[in-house]
């Protein structure tokens, strides 16, 4: 008999094979809040987590141009997938070849304004270049979000309806650069992640 | 009757180092704190609990329904699944997948259950070099021990420790202790890593069966640095991680990271469906004694467990004693419930008051002091009791039953604490009387006032 | 009401001014009190160490001085005595005499809340107590909500103390955090026992109390130990003292 099948017959067997009927979780998912509340939520959320907000609505194309052609005046390699923002370098063939990558600029399907978060999936991510790479959020030293303010939910329980894999091979939840308090519990902020993640809303 | 490695010894060693338990303690009791505030944050949070734990119990019941919902949604996304009933088949499941794609160095993500299954020396022995990527992990393995806690695996070293251990190993400046500095430099090491990595692996914290689909939450992103740079991914993971859908794993998100460590969300949350481009993925469904757990009712709620460390931090005992004295990979309240029955000291399920605040901290209600309670149940039914239980117990039995036995031995134990000087008596009374002064001796029982009482009062009338 | 004195073992031996002072203030109340003979330990020590054939017998025996005693209510002045009371009658005797029996335990402060509160109090009471809120007694009693819930706050010990004039009620902190007494756990684990009492000691002391007042004679009875030992500035009372004191 196979390991599968020796843990499934096991399982038959188990004491808790009671019907325990599925968790009613309708509760949860709260009416929608204006979009102010969320907003101003969703900005308190992402200072907790050490992230910063920038809020481009109206001027978008010129505040985050201006930004941009300030850090590529400044010798660093930026690359962008989203439409209308260009960076001054391409996606690489091979994933290690990003590492040099000072600033990554990405859209983000959605927000979350309870902790900040946003969630940015391969579909998210191939918009612009069909072979984008699953790391590139992770290993550029500077991860810019690019996000509709209109896509701002209260909680994370309004998220399933929104981050659907179903042509999807990944998605994630990023709320804040990266960071680490396992030496004395003292807050680090960039430990192998982006070390700085900001957000502009548009 | 039980081992040199018992709880009550190794505890004692801890607690010889006074300054340190109390730093030991308090670096816990912050995330408590935290915890707490972040918990009050959130207006339905007992709502969230109780919705945890129902959603954790109705998938248990329902676990090989879900389990086979999972592989075969994983399947149809491509990726490879695997069954291992216990460790050693997980562990060599992993090294022919190593093997076939001749991977030299594996990075690897925090995993409880490779913890548990003693991964690591196995693939080291067998050639593979692996690399522990979490800060916390990375620190343990280069000082050759294993983690003291499950969220915060090197939270029992001083950064001064870390400072050394750095300058050994990775060639920091001499006395460098800055947290801000060491961390730099461990990403530096670790960035090679990831870069020269041949495959990496990761624990998982939930499988969401309608999906085919693993989440793994890490705050460093070490996880997904690992994952999305070498062609080949592996996620271990344990039958108890299975959730119906994307709904219940989003309300164990909500919680995980809050009741860990007061966050509201990990850094990372990532739900991995399928392999990267030109990539394979594979999953190893891991047993390892939890349908054994699940034959017990009492003990299969300890599979609730979402593995937060929330109890750790809350224990009393467990900050007083440190993770090493546990005689388990996994420590604290939720240590002793999944393993009391690997204990041979059988002394872990007496490293408790039954106080009870880990129970009400757990995000899905996993009854600790019930479960840890009925471990020792199950050591005197097996005649497993530490400490001399074993003879004493009928003693005092017999002794408490016998109202006129224990007025006589209490009666002369009165007299004896009033007429002999406490400095002789201390060294009789064993631990009572090692770090407390013995109780102020009454001059006489209720009982016996009462008596006087009573009839002083009729005399009165 | 017609109440049944529940002494522990540990009260009726080591403190039996806890047991005087619980008998006073029921009958201050206008109760009828009575004290039913041939009371045996809980079998807490026992089942508490999983030797629940040990505890058996003493369980029984305290069971069968309660069975067919009459009275409305049966009150005891330990918590954790209580509650080991309940779970262990159950266990050993499922009889619908004994679930009757089960039915009127009350523990001391609970009893004052829920059941028969106390119209007023007679004399003021013009120091500070630090409240020890013992694990079983809020935690599996519902004295008061753990530090840890989340759900509605309440507290019944303070309620019950709260209108003495003059008293003034502050908390250690942690503020619920365990004593470190825990049964047999004091002795099998003297160290980590040791340093949680002087942790929990320390910490009422430095409210500057005149006593830590508490539910819990087992507790109170270890944090006497640990404030000797340590020399510090504060005593040890039971509740049903500061009540009778102030009745």
């Amino acid at each position: 008999m196979s390991s599968r099948e020796q843990i499934l017959q096991a399982l038959a067997q188990s004491s808790i094979d009671i019907e325990m009927p599925q968790a009613d979780l309708s509760a949860f998912k709260s009416p929608a809040t204006d979009t102010n509340t969320l907003l101003a939520r969703f900005g308190e959320s992402v200072t907790t987590v050490a992230g910063n907000l920038v809020d481009a609505t109206g001027e978008q194309a010129i505040i985050i141009e201006q930004h941009i052609n300030d850090l590529m005046a400044n010798n660093n390699q930026v690359l962008s997938l989203v439409e209308g923002v260009s960076g001054n370098q391409q996606m690489p063939d091979s994933p290690h070849e990003l590492q040099h990558i000072d600033y990554a600029i990405l859209p983000a399907k959605f927000g979350v304004a309870e902790n900040g978060a946003v969630w940015i999936n391969t579909q998210m991510l191939n918009r612009h270049d069909t072979q984008a790479h699953r790391a590139l959020p992770f290993i550029c030293e500077n991860l810019i979000i690019v996000l509709d303010k209109q896509n701002i939910i209260a909680t994370m329980h309004q998220a399933p309806e929104l981050m659907s894999l179903a042509n999807d091979d990944f998605g994630v939840f990023i709320s804040g650069p990266s960071k680490t308090a396992d030496i004395e519990q003292a807050l680090v902020v960039g430990a192998h992640g982006a070390c700085t993640l900001t957000i502009y809303l548009v | 009757m039980y081992s040199s490695n018992n709880h009550a010894k190794n505890a004692r060693i801890f607690c010889q180092d006074e300054g340190r338990v109390d730093w030991h303690s308090k670096a816990l009791w912050n995330l408590r704190a935290k915890r707490d505030k972040a918990a009050a944050s959130i207006p339905e949070w007992e709502a969230l609990r109780q919705a945890g734990s129902q959603i954790k119990l109705h998938t248990l019941s329902n676990l090989s329904h879900y389990l086979q919902m999972f592989e075969k949604q994983c399947v149809a996304n491509g990726i490879h699944v695997h069954w291992a009933k216990d460790a050693s088949e997980h562990n060599k499941i992993a090294l022919d997948i190593l093997a076939k794609h001749q991977v030299k160095k594996l990075v690897k993500s925090k995993s409880m259950l490779t913890e548990e299954c003693h991964l690591n020396p196995f693939l080291e022995q067998h050639g593979i070099e692996v690399i522990d990527t979490d800060l916390g992990e990375r620190i343990i393995q280069l000082n050759n021990q294993p983690p003291s806690h499950i969220v915060v695996p090197a939270i029992h070293m001083k950064k001064e420790e870390v400072g050394d251990l750095f300058h050994e190993k990775l060639h920091t400046p001499k006395g460098e202790s800055d947290p801000t500095r060491l961390t730099r430099a461990a990403r530096q090491h670790l960035r090679d890593q990831f870069l020269s990595a041949d495959a990496a692996m990761t624990g998982v914290n939930m499988a969401v069966a309608s999906e085919g689909a693993v989440v793994v939450c890490t705050n460093e992103g070490n996880a997904d640095m690992g994952v999305n740079l070498p062609a080949l991914q592996l996620h271990s993971m344990g039958i108890d991680k299975i959730v119906p859908d994307h709904d219940s794993a989003i309300v164990l998100l909500r919680m995980l990271a809050r009741n860990a460590i007061g966050q509201p969300i990990t850094t990372y949350s990532s739900f991995y469906r399928g392999s990267k481009i030109n990539g394979e993925m594979h999953i190893i469904i891991v047993d390892n004694g939890r349908t054994e757990i699940m034959k017990d009712k009492i003990l299969a709620e300890s599979l609730k467990c979402i593995r937060c460390g929330g109890c750790l931090n809350t224990c009393p005992v467990y900050r007083r004693s440190g993770g090493f004295s546990y005689n388990y990979t996994i420590p604290g309240p939720i240590g002793i419930a999944v393993g009391a029955q690997h204990d041979d000291s059988n002394t872990i399920p007496w490293a408790c008051t039954l106080c009870g605040s880990c129970t009400y901290v757990c995000p899905t209600k996993v009854p600790l002091d019930k479960i840890i309670a009925h471990h020792r149940r199950l050591k005197a039914q097996a005649g497993k009791l530490p400490f001399g239980k074993k003879h004493y117990m009928p003693l005092v039995g017999k002794l408490m039953s016998s109202p006129t036995m224990l007025n006589c031995a209490m009666s002369s134990a009165r007299v004896a604490l009033k007429i002999i000087p406490h400095s002789i008596i201390k060294p009789f009374s064993g631990a009572w009387g090692q770090y407390r002064e013995l109780p102020v001796s009454p001059k006489s029982s209720f009982d016996t006032w009462y008596k006087q009482h009573t009839a002083a009062k009729k005399e009165a009338k | 009401m017609k109440i049944a004195l529940f002494i522990p073992c540990l009260v009726n031996q080591m403190m039996p001014e806890v047991a005087v002072a619980t008998l006073s203030v029921l009958e201050k109340l206008g109760h009828e009190v009575i004290y039913p003979e041939g009371q045996t330990c809980c079998g807490q020590p026992m089942t508490n160490s999983g030797c629940f054939d040990e505890a058996k017998s003493t369980t029984l025996k305290l069971l069968n001085a309660f069975k067919g005693v009459e009275c409305d209510a049966i009150v005891c002045p330990a918590a954790s005595c209580l509650v080991a009371a309940k779970e262990n009658f159950h266990e050993f005797d499922d009889s619908a005499e004994a679930q009757s029996v089960i039915n009127k335990l009350y523990e001391l402060t609970e009893f004052l809340h829920d059941v028969c509160p106390i119209a007023s109090f007679k004399k003021p009471l013009d120091f500070t107590i630090s409240l020890q809120l013992s694990c079983h007694g809020i935690r599996m009693l519902n004295l008061a909500s753990p530090s840890e819930s989340m759900g509605t706050k309440f507290n019944k010990v303070e309620a019950v103390l709260q209108p003495i004039e003059k008293l003034n009620i502050v908390y250690p902190d942690p503020v619920d955090e365990c004593c470190g007494f825990g049964g047999t756990f004091a002795v099998d684990e003297g160290a980590v026992s040791a340093k949680m009492g002087k942790d929990k000691a320390q910490a009422h002391a430095a409210t500057k109390a005149l006593y830590v007042v508490g539910f819990d004679p087992s507790c109170l009875l270890h944090l006497d130990g640990m404030i000797r030992r340590q020399l510090l500035p504060i005593q040890t009372r039971h509740i049903a003292q500061i009540l009778d004191a102030a009745l």
